[in-house]
C-alpha cells in the first residue's frame, strides 16, 4: 500500500459535490503539486487527507490509518501529518516560540526544555531564529508563513500538506517561503502542495496533478506534464496561467 | 423624631456601602457561573444548546430586574419559601448577571476566527485543549472591557435590592432620610458614594478598551 491512498473519495457540501471519485496514491518522499482552477476541489482534497473534512464515500488511507473511518484516531494522525494554511493562522496571543512548542508539549508530552531546543532548531530551518520571542503581528506575511512551517515541522511530520501557502503573500515575499519549501524537498520530506506557482511546481515537484470539476483530471511527471498536456482542459488552464 | 444630619450618618452610609460591594460580589460569583454555562451553550455546535441559551437570555432580559427580585422574594414566600432578603437578592442578581455576562462571553468566544480552532486542531489539540490554550485566552482579551463595563451597571443596579429590604447603600439612604428629613443632602452623599465605586471601574474599562485596540 502507498503511503497515502485515496480510493473513490466523494466529498459533498449539502447538494454540492466537491470531490467526485478521486483516486490518488502518494509514495514516501514524493513531492506532488496540485493545480487547478479555484473551486476545482484542490484544497478540499488536502483537508480530507488529515481529516479536517470528513468524506461522504470512499477511503482515505494515510500511513496505514483509515482516515475515513469515524473511529480513526485523528489526534495521533495529525501529529504526523503537518498542514500549513494560506492565511498562516499563527496564534496571535502567543510568542513564536510558544506557537511552535505548543504541539510538541501538549500533544506529545515533550518536556518544556526539549521543546524549546526543538523550536529553535525549527526556526533555524526557516531562517528566523532571531524571531523566537516575537509575536505574529510583528512579523511580515512571509515571516509568519515561515513560522507556520516551523510550527508544523516541530511535530516531526512524515508528510506535509501546503494549502496555497504563498497566495496571501505580497509577490516579493513569495520567494523566501518557496526557498524553505525547496530545502524541505531536498531533505526528503513527502510533500503535497496546492499551488499557483507553476514555475515552482515544474522545478520542484516530481509529479503534478491537475484537478478539474472535483476530479483528478490529468497527472504526470512535472516535465512532461507542462510540456505536453493531454487534455483540452489542462491545455486551456495552462495557457491561462502561463500567458 | 427628626434629628440633624451628622457625621455619624455619613459613617453609616459609608459602612452600608460594603453591603453594596458584597451583593455585587455575590451577584458576580453566581452570575459568573451562570454566565459561563450560558456562554458555553450559546457557542455550542449543537443547535439545541444554543436555543436553550438564547431562550434563557431572552427571558431574563425581557423581564425587569425589579420583577425578578419580587419573584424571588415575595413570590417564593407565597409558595412557602421564605428567603432572607440577601439570599433572594443574590439569586435574583445572579439570574440577571448570568444572562448579560453569558451574552458578553458568548460574543467573545464566537469572535475568534474559525481558522484558529482549525490551526489548533491541525496540530492535534483536543477540543478542550483548543479552548484552553487558544480560544479562551484570546476571547478573554475581547471580553474583559465589556465585562468590567457590566460590573459598573451591576453596582448601580444593586440599589434595587433596597425594595426587598436588603440594607445596602440606597436603603441606608432611605433610612437616614426618614429620620433626618434631609433627602437632598443624603441622596447627594449616596450618589457621590456610588460614583466613587463606579468611576474608577469605568476608567479602567476605557483603558482596557484602548489597550485592546493597539495590543495584539
Amino acid at each position: 500500500m502507498s503511503f497515502v491512498e485515496l480510493k473513490s473519495v466523494v466529498k459533498r457540501y449539502g447538494q454540492n459535490t466537491v470531490l467526485q471519485d478521486v483516486d490518488l496514491r502518494i509514495e514516501k518522499g514524493e513531492i506532488i503539486a496540485i493545480i487547478g482552477r479555484s473551486g476545482s476541489g484542490k484544497s478540499t482534497l488536502l483537508r480530507c487527507i488529515n481529516g479536517l473534512e470528513p468524506v461522504q464515500a470512499g477511503e482515505v488511507w494515510v500511513d496505514g490509518v483509515a482516515v475515513h473511518d469515524p473511529r480513526a484516531d485523528l489526534r495521533a494522525l495529525r501529529a504526523h501529518v503537518g498542514i500549513v494554511f494560506q492565511s498562516f493562522n499563527l496564534f496571535p496571543h502567543l510568542t513564536v516560540e510558544r506557537n511552535i512548542t505548543l504541539g510538541p508539549t501538549i500533544v506529545k508530552g515533550m518536556p518544556a526544555a526539549a521543546a524549546a531546543t526543538l523550536a529553535l532548531a525549527a526556526l533555524r530551518k526557516v531562517g528566523l531564529a532571531e524571531k523566537l520571542h516575537a509575536y505574529a503581528d510583528e512579523l511580515s506575511g512571509g515571516q509568519q508563513q515561515r513560522v507556520a512551517i516551523a510550527r508544523s515541522l516541530a511535530m516531526a511530520p512524515n508528510i506535509m500538506l501546503f494549502d496555497e501557502i504563498t497566495s496571501a503573500l505580497d509577490p516579493e515575499l513569495v520567494g523566501e517561503v518557496l526557498l524553505v519549501l525547496e530545502e524541505m524537498a531536498r531533505d526528503g520530506m513527502t510533500m503535497l502542495l496546492v499551488t499557483h506557482e507553476m514555475n515552482f511546481a515544474r522545478r520542484v515537484a516530481n509529479r503534478v496533478v491537475f484537478m478539474n470539476q472535483g476530479k483528478v483530471w490529468e497527472q504526470g511527471p512535472a516535465k512532461e506534464f507542462f510540456a505536453a498536456p493531454k487534455t483540452d482542459e489542462l491545455k486551456s488552464f495552462l495557457s491561462s496561467v502561463l500567458h | 423624631m427628626i434629628r440633624e444630619l451628622s457625621w455619624l450618618d455619613l459613617a453609616y452610609l459609608v459602612l452600608a456601602m460594603r453591603w453594596t460591594i458584597v451583593l455585587t460580589l455575590l451577584a458576580l460569583s453566581g452570575g459568573g457561573i451562570v454566565g459561563l454555562l450560558v456562554a458555553a451553550c450559546g457557542a455550542s455546535r449543537h443547535a439545541g444548546w444554543r436555543y436553550l441559551a438564547k431562550a434563557y437570555v431572552s427571558l431574563v432580559q425581557g423581564i425587569p430586574l425589579l420583577a425578578w427580585l419580587f419573584i424571588f422574594y415575595f413570590g417564593l414566600s407565597i409558595v412557602g419559601y421564605n428567603l432572607p432578603p440577601w439570599i433572594a437578592a443574590t439569586i435574583g442578581f445572579s439570574v440577571y448577571a448570568g444572562a448579560f455576562l453569558g451574552e458578553i462571553w458568548r460574543g467573545a468566544l464566537i469572535s475568534i476566527p474559525r481558522t484558529q480552532w482549525e490551526a489548533a486542531l491541525a496540530i492535534g489539540l483536543t477540543y478542550f485543549e483548543q479552548l484552553r490554550h487558544i480560544i479562551i485566552p484570546q476571547a478573554a482579551r475581547v471580553a474583559i472591557a465589556p465585562t468590567v463595563g457590566f460590573v459598573v451597571q451591576l453596582i448601580k443596579n444593586t440599589s434595587l435590592a433596597a425594595v426587598i429590604g436588603f440594607v445596602e447603600l440606597t436603603r441606608e439612604g432611605q433610612l437616614t432620610t426618614s429620620s433626618t428629613f434631609q433627602p437632598f443632602a443624603v441622596y447627594l452623599i449616596v450618589a457621590a458614594l456610588y460614583f466613587c465605586l463606579c468611576y474608577p471601574l469605568t476608567r479602567y474599562s476605557r483603558t482596557l478598551e484602548r489597550k485592546r485596540r493597539v495590543v495584539r
